[in-house]
């Protein structure tokens, strides 16, 4: 890992436990203060106690000896006072007259008889304000008291060393043992926060499923001790159920487009089936009425066979269109062919003039499917076509170059609204009313891989389609 | 640390404690009263509790220990008849020469003699007596003749006097503090016994080999026991008198006398004090 990745972009199951270990060692810190500063201050009692009751029991034996200035004496009393005290603490005690003057000391050659005790009281403090300061030795100073009144001083070195070691050994420990305590409750605390957040992972991962679609939680893994999750995670399966249900819906939209279109070309393809009957009708009743004149009855009987075959074509063509059957064929030329049959009628009853013009030959034409191309012109041409309305321009190019087909329909009508431009060129959610037709041009140009360009030139609208040719060979 | 307090108190009641406890207000009217400085091993309870033992066998009488801390107390003690005999200095002996008899005097490796030293620092550089001007000295008691007045003397013959020559002379009243008060570095120099040194150095080597021996006198008479000299013909005189002479013949006698790094107990003669009596004279003169 390069970059350590920022701390709120981490996941709420590594966060919780974080934050929750951050505290821990605050708390391990807080109360490693509070430990230290508690031995601390008896630390410091003891030491004011030791001072205090050296300085005492001093000032009571010396009392008379400094009164007479008795060298010996006092010499003798604090060598014999050191040697009864336990342990080293007292390293050094100077007892000075009324001038200051050093009467005696444990060690004389550090502070001889006669020197002014000034030299040695330094940074001393009174026996009561004696604190810990870090230095291994401390100085305690005191008048001596005898008889209620000041006969002289005594100064007193301690050898703190020990209570330092103490100091310190107490402190690793509490590091130590803090920096374990810690760590296990943070893990500790992690696998429980981590068991507490599970099914919010769950959630999470759900929501962000590889197939970039919400997938619901199963109803194990909705933890039913928790009111709260258990009823999140039930909103979120029915939210994905809705997710589903609503694509479901678009998908069947869809599907009933093709019917749809149909229906759009009914009006006219009605006029295209009823305008040849009459005609028919008519060679009826002229073989009828001349049954006898065998050129008319050939002559009624040609235009009969014209008439049907165009019905037969129309039908043909109509038929093919809903084909289920066609699914996976090729597109051929005939295809185009029917279209044309199919939207001329169309055409025709809007007194529009149609460009037609395809330039493929039927071997580029072969690598792409049938169903989805016819679905794709047939919607851009009636969409043209009731675009364009009555006495417009409705225009169709197909051509196959560069390994693309590329479908370009033009009208002349008002263009395409923002509606309409978002249903055939965005794939976010359908804005509410209009139909699914420019929609599912979008979604079959998406499924084969093309593209779509719209573009206003002048009076016209132009839709261009650009479809991949796929590999040769495909039947 | 309300042990620590009370290692103090205790420390200061057992410094007192033999002045308390051999005073002897309860003791009975018959007890013989001998005196005793603490100018020698006053530390040693085992030395005091044999040569009491052995006395008393020696006498056939219960007998007092007394301990005074100044030869000057034991001399007024004497005079004034509050203990009957002491063992004292040669120095108070001449001092009270007219009023005291001699009861025996102890024979220290085979002669009653023994020397005065001059003790400095096992680490001073100082060789002689002129090299300690200016220091600090230790003196055992002004009536002591190896802790006083040999070094006292010596300086007298130069034309000097303590107080000039040191910078600070202090008196320990005792010979064993003298070593401590020079081992310990209170003062640089000290004026000791030398039966009590080479005592010290077999019973407390590491005391002693902090100090060295820089000057020894000449031998001088050994401390004396005394009595006052109008009551050498009482029976408990002479009973005490017979027990000291007679300590080497007596096995408690003979214990007491090897803690005391003692060989006998002899008579004596005033001679043996002559080097003291010389010694004296200088300082008077001086």
């Amino acid at each position: 890992m390069r970059q350590v990745p920022h701390f709120r972009n981490l996941p709420v199951t590594l966060r919780v436990p974080l934050v929750m270990a951050g505290l821990m060692i605050l708390l391990g810190f807080l109360a490693s203060q509070s430990v230290l500063s508690t031995l601390g201050r008896v630390q410091d009692a003891r030491l004011s106690e030791t001072a205090r009751l050296h300085v005492e029991g001093l000032s009571v034996a010396l009392g008379p000896s400094v009164l007479r200035q008795d060298v010996w004496e006092v010499y003798d009393i604090l060598d014999r006072a050191r040697s009864a005290y336990d342990g080293q603490r007292l390293l050094l005690s100077i007892v000075a007259d009324e001038r200051g003057r050093i009467l005696a000391a444990t060690d004389p050659r550090r502070a001889p008889v006669g020197e002014a005790v000034a030299g040695f009281k330094g940074d001393a403090v009174p026996p009561d304000a004696i604190r810990m300061t870090g230095d291994p030795v401390l100085r305690v100073a005191a008048p001596l008291l005898f008889q209620g009144r000041q006969i002289g001083q005594i100064v007193t070195e301690l050898d703190v060393t020990d209570l330092l070691a103490e100091r310190r050994n107490v402190s690793m420990w509490l590091l130590f043992g803090n920096a374990v305590a810690t760590a296990l409750l943070a893990f500790g605390g992690w696998l429980a926060v981590a068991r507490i957040l599970r099914p919010v992972g769950a959630l999470v991962s759900a929501m962000d499923d590889s197939r970039g679609v919400p997938r619901p939680i199963a109803e194990s893994e909705i933890p039913r001790g928790d009111p709260g999750l258990s009823r999140l995670i039930s909103t979120y399966n029915r939210m994905t159920t809705a997710v589903e249900s609503r694509a479901e819906a678009e998908r069947r939209l869809a599907e009933r487009e093709r019917f749809v279109s149909l229906g759009r070309l009914s009006s006219s393809l009605a006029h295209e089936v009823n305008n040849p009957l009459g005609g028919l009708l008519n060679a009826a009743d002229t073989i009828l009425s001349y049954s006898d004149r065998p050129e008319v009855v050939r002559q009624s009987a040609e235009l009969m066979q014209r008439g049907l075959s165009h019905l037969r074509d129309v039908t043909r063509a109509i038929l093919d269109e809903n084909r289920l059957d066609r699914v996976g064929q090729a597109l051929r030329p005939e295809d185009l062919e029917d279209l044309k049959l199919l939207f001329e009628p169309e055409v025709a009853s809007r007194a529009q003039r149609l460009h037609w013009n395809v330039d493929a030959g039927s071997a580029g034409l072969a690598r792409l499917p049938a169903a989805p191309v016819r679905q794709i012109v047939l919607n851009l041409l009636l969409n043209a076509g009731a675009a364009a309305g009555q006495d417009g321009e409705v225009g169709l190019e197909i051509a196959v170059d560069e390994g693309r087909l590329s479908v370009d329909i033009t009208d002349t009508g008002p263009g395409l609204g923002q509606a309409d431009l978002g249903r055939l060129l965005a794939s976010g959610p359908l804005p509410p009313g209009g139909g699914v037709g420019l929609r599912l041009v979008h979604d079959l140009v998406s499924e084969l891989g093309g593209e779509i360009h719209h573009e206003r030139v002048g009076e016209k609208t132009s839709v261009r389609v650009t479809l991949p040719l796929k590999d040769a060979g495909h039947a | 640390m309300k042990s620590t307090r009370r290692a103090v108190l205790m420390g200061v009641a057992a410094s007192a404690a033999p002045f308390v406890a051999t005073r002897g207000w309860a003791q009975t009217p018959a007890a013989f009263r001998f005196a005793l400085t603490p100018v020698f091993l006053d530390n040693d309870a085992a030395v005091i509790s044999a040569l009491r033992a052995a006395l008393a066998e020696g006498m056939g009488q219960d007998i007092e220990l007394v301990q005074r801390r100044t030869y000057q107390e034991i001399s007024g003690a004497l005079l004034d008849g509050s203990v009957d005999a002491a063992w004292t200095c040669g120095y108070p002996y001449l001092q009270h020469k007219a009023e005291l008899s001699l009861l025996g005097v102890p024979v220290w490796r085979g002669q009653p003699l023994y020397q005065s030293y001059l003790i400095v620092a096992a680490d001073d550089p100082a060789t002689a007596l002129s090299d300690l001007s200016g220091g600090t000295h230790a003196f055992s008691d002004p009536d002591s003749n190896s802790g006083f007045l040999v070094t006292a003397s010596d300086l007298a013959r130069a034309g000097q006097s303590p107080d000039q020559f040191f910078s600070r002379v202090i008196f320990t009243y005792g010979h064993r503090n003298v070593v401590r008060s020079v081992a310990g570095g209170l003062t640089r120099s000290g004026s000791v016994d030398g039966y009590v040194w080479e005592a010290l150095s077999s019973a407390e080597p590491d005391l002693t080999a902090r100090t060295k021996v820089i000057l020894r006198s000449e031998w001088l008479g050994f401390p004396p026991m005394v009595a006052r000299a109008d009551r050498m013909t009482e029976p408990s005189v002479r009973a005490c008198r017979a027990a000291l002479l007679g300590l080497s013949a007596t096995a408690q006698g003979k214990e007491a006398l090897k803690l005391l790094s003692l060989d006998a107990i002899e008579p004596g003669e005033d001679a043996l004090f002559d080097g003291v009596a010389a010694r004296m004279a200088v300082l008077a003169g001086g």
